[in-house]
């Protein structure tokens, strides 16, 4: 830090803004689709530029008394011998923004049985067998993992139990659950659980523990009752009516807001998005989060990723989008997630917790996965690609490693390090990089490298799309600005 | 496969510029440059129906701004990073 502070003729760069020229902070662009830019700095605020104000701005050109000056001045595009205070103000705000990576690991993921009742497709990792001891966690593994939960230094911390189909190991959910709670009194952390089921195991006893501890529910929801079943296979073909009795249980018995439902876009989805819109509000749910098919595991050995890209899903995303807004319009408040997520990142100095779209990687930072045998990955997405047979970014096991060897470990840093977009070819001056991310284990599952030419990544195309579309609404259409506006959080 | 050629004033664009220029295009068309006697020359190889050579000559005036936006505020910019880090124990 001092070494640093000592390279800085700080003096000298405050005199040449007296001279009555302004100077030029740190700031990013990228072209829009329209022939306007966004200008973006350090810590996320924005202007929408023509390309000739674009030009005078960096070319130092833009009279000082105009509008735009005023704009770039108050946003921090630029300062001048009154605005001095602009560096410290900007400090600030990134320190804000960078807070996320001082707090670390918040979401730890336990993979609590790989069995699971249904065979879908694009399922990575589940078994279908009876054979429990194989693919469930253990009581020992459990111990083992919340040794490394409590060490977490964020005062917040949710553990969130997949599968596999979770509830088949019911009892190693009581017994986390348990186990943690009474740790947690010792440690005081903000402690949250969750619990990621196809709700068919739903019963009395699950949602009477669920109550008793506040555990919240996530399930899946695909879509209309063709679609979910066909994406969703399981004996009996009843999955549909089993996830949405389970829905409505939950919500009578647990309260509106402690059911959620995640959907899975296949190929198949493309064409419904109305229909699958009209499905989460036929359940009373009040968002969908519209995501792309996930490259991995048996997604990319069916090449069910390949046999769309990502115009197409484009399309459908947009398409969704514009269905929500209309229903916003006639009253209803119902939110598009990842929408959202973009325009929270687009307009409040809060980074959000989203893995896709961090930047050094959320990889276990924010997330990190304790699997059924102990295996620890740096996310989702990891042991996903670990199941397929390629353990590149796994970081060690519980039971032969420490906290130190797992945090410390070369792979974990190697990606962090190569994941900061800040040193990435193309995001390293693209506008859109303080909204947008990095996704290692993508990019290796993609290309074969962590880093990705982003010229080439599906990850670079979708989320240029997204952001351009959200930018073109939030300008040029005040009926869906105001709309967006009411999905900031504050 | 259609080809073309651009040539820069190295005067005016450094090869850098160019070349960071051309990485962007890297999905559509592949390139052979050349420096000599202060002129860039890029050869396009591309399948692209597109105007490659209206888009490069646009991104390569993009990537030349960028540049002096890059080159004008890198002292600054460490400035503000190792403000806001300072404090936190992850700079010593
Ligand atoms: S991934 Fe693409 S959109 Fe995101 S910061 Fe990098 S270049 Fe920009």
């Amino acid at each position: 830090m001092a070494l640093l502070g000592k390279k800085f003729k700080l003096l000298e760069v405050f005199d040449q803004a007296t001279n009555g020229q302004y100077q030029l902070l740190p700031s990013r662009f990228a072209a829009l689709d329209d022939g306007r830019y966004l200008l973006s700095n350090e810590v996320g605020e924005y202007l929408v530029v023509t390309r000739p104000d674009l030009e005078s701005f960096i070319r130092k050109q833009v009279p000082a008394n105009t509008d735009f000056y005023h704009d770039l001045k108050s946003k921090h595009f630029l300062f001048d011998d009154d605005s001095n205070v602009a560096l410290d103000l900007l400090a600030l705000k990134y320190r804000t923004k960078a807070q996320r990576i001082s707090q670390f690991t918040a979401l730890h993921i336990f993979v609590i049985s790989l069995r699971c009742d249904y065979t879908c497709q694009y399922c990575q990792v589940s078994r279908q067998t009876d054979d429990k001891h194989a693919f469930d966690m253990s009581e020992e593994t459990a111990n083992k993992a919340l040794d490394l939960v409590f060490k977490s230094p964020s005062p917040a911390i949710k553990i969130e139990f997949q599968g596999g189909e979770p509830l088949l190991n019911f009892a190693l959910i009581q017994y986390v659950v348990n186990e943690a709670n009474r740790r947690n009194e010792k440690h005081q952390k903000d402690l949250q659980f969750v619990i990621t089921t196809n709700l068919s195991l739903l019963n009395q006893e699950v949602l009477e523990f669920c109550q008793a501890h506040d555990i919240h529910l996530s399930t899946s929801l695909d879509g209309p009752e063709n679609l979910h079943n066909t994406n969703r296979p399981r004996p009996g073909k009843n999955g549909y009516q089993l996830t949405v009795n389970g829905i409505k249980k939950a919500q009578s018995f647990l309260g509106h807001n402690k059911i959620g439902a995640l959907m899975t876009t296949t190929e198949k989805s493309l064409p419904h998005v109305k229909s699958i819109i009209d499905t989460y509000l036929e359940n009373n749910l009040d968002c969908i989060f519209l995501r792309p098919l996930s490259p991995y595991g048996f997604a990319i050995k069916n090449q069910q990723a390949h046999k769309y890209d990502v115009d197409r899903w484009f399309e459908f995303y947009k398409e969704g989008l514009d269905y929500v807004l209309e229903i916003n319009r006639q009253g209803y408040q119902f939110v598009e997630l990842y929408t959202q997520l973009i325009i929270n990142k687009l307009l409040s100095p809060f980074s959000e917790g989203y893995v896709d779209l961090q930047s050094p990687t959320g990889a276990a930072i924010s997330a990190i996965v304790y699997n059924y045998d102990g295996d620890v990955y740096a996310s989702d997405e990891a042991r996903m690609l670990a199941e397929m047979g390629n353990k590149k970014f796994r970081l060690g096991n519980v039971h032969t490693d420490d906290y130190e060897g797992i945090w410390l470990s070369d792979t974990l840093l190697d990606t962090l390090e190569c994941s900061l977009s800040e040193s990435i070819p193309m995001c390293n001056d693209c506008g859109f990089l303080p909204y947008c991310g990095t996704d290692p284990v993508y990019h290796y599952a993609t290309q074969g490298d962590v880093v990705g030419h982003k010229a080439l990544s599906g990850f670079c195309n979708k989320n240029m799309k997204i952001f351009k579309h959200i930018i073109h609404l939030l300008e040029d259409d005040p009926e869906a600005r105001k709309i967006l506006l009411t999905w900031v959080r504050t | 496969m259609k080809e073309d050629v651009i040539i820069f004033d190295a005067s005016v664009f450094s090869i850098d510029t160019v070349k960071r220029a051309l990485y962007r295009f890297a999905d559509k068309c592949s390139f052979d440059i050349q420096l000599k006697d202060n002129e860039i020359t890029v050869k396009i190889h591309t399948d692209s129906s597109d105007d490659m050579v209206a888009r490069i000559k646009n991104e390569v005036l993009d990537q030349d701004l960028r540049d002096t936006l890059a080159k004008e505020t890198a002292n600054i910019r460490t400035l503000i990073l190792a403000n806001a880090f300072s404090n936190t124990g992850l700079i010593q």
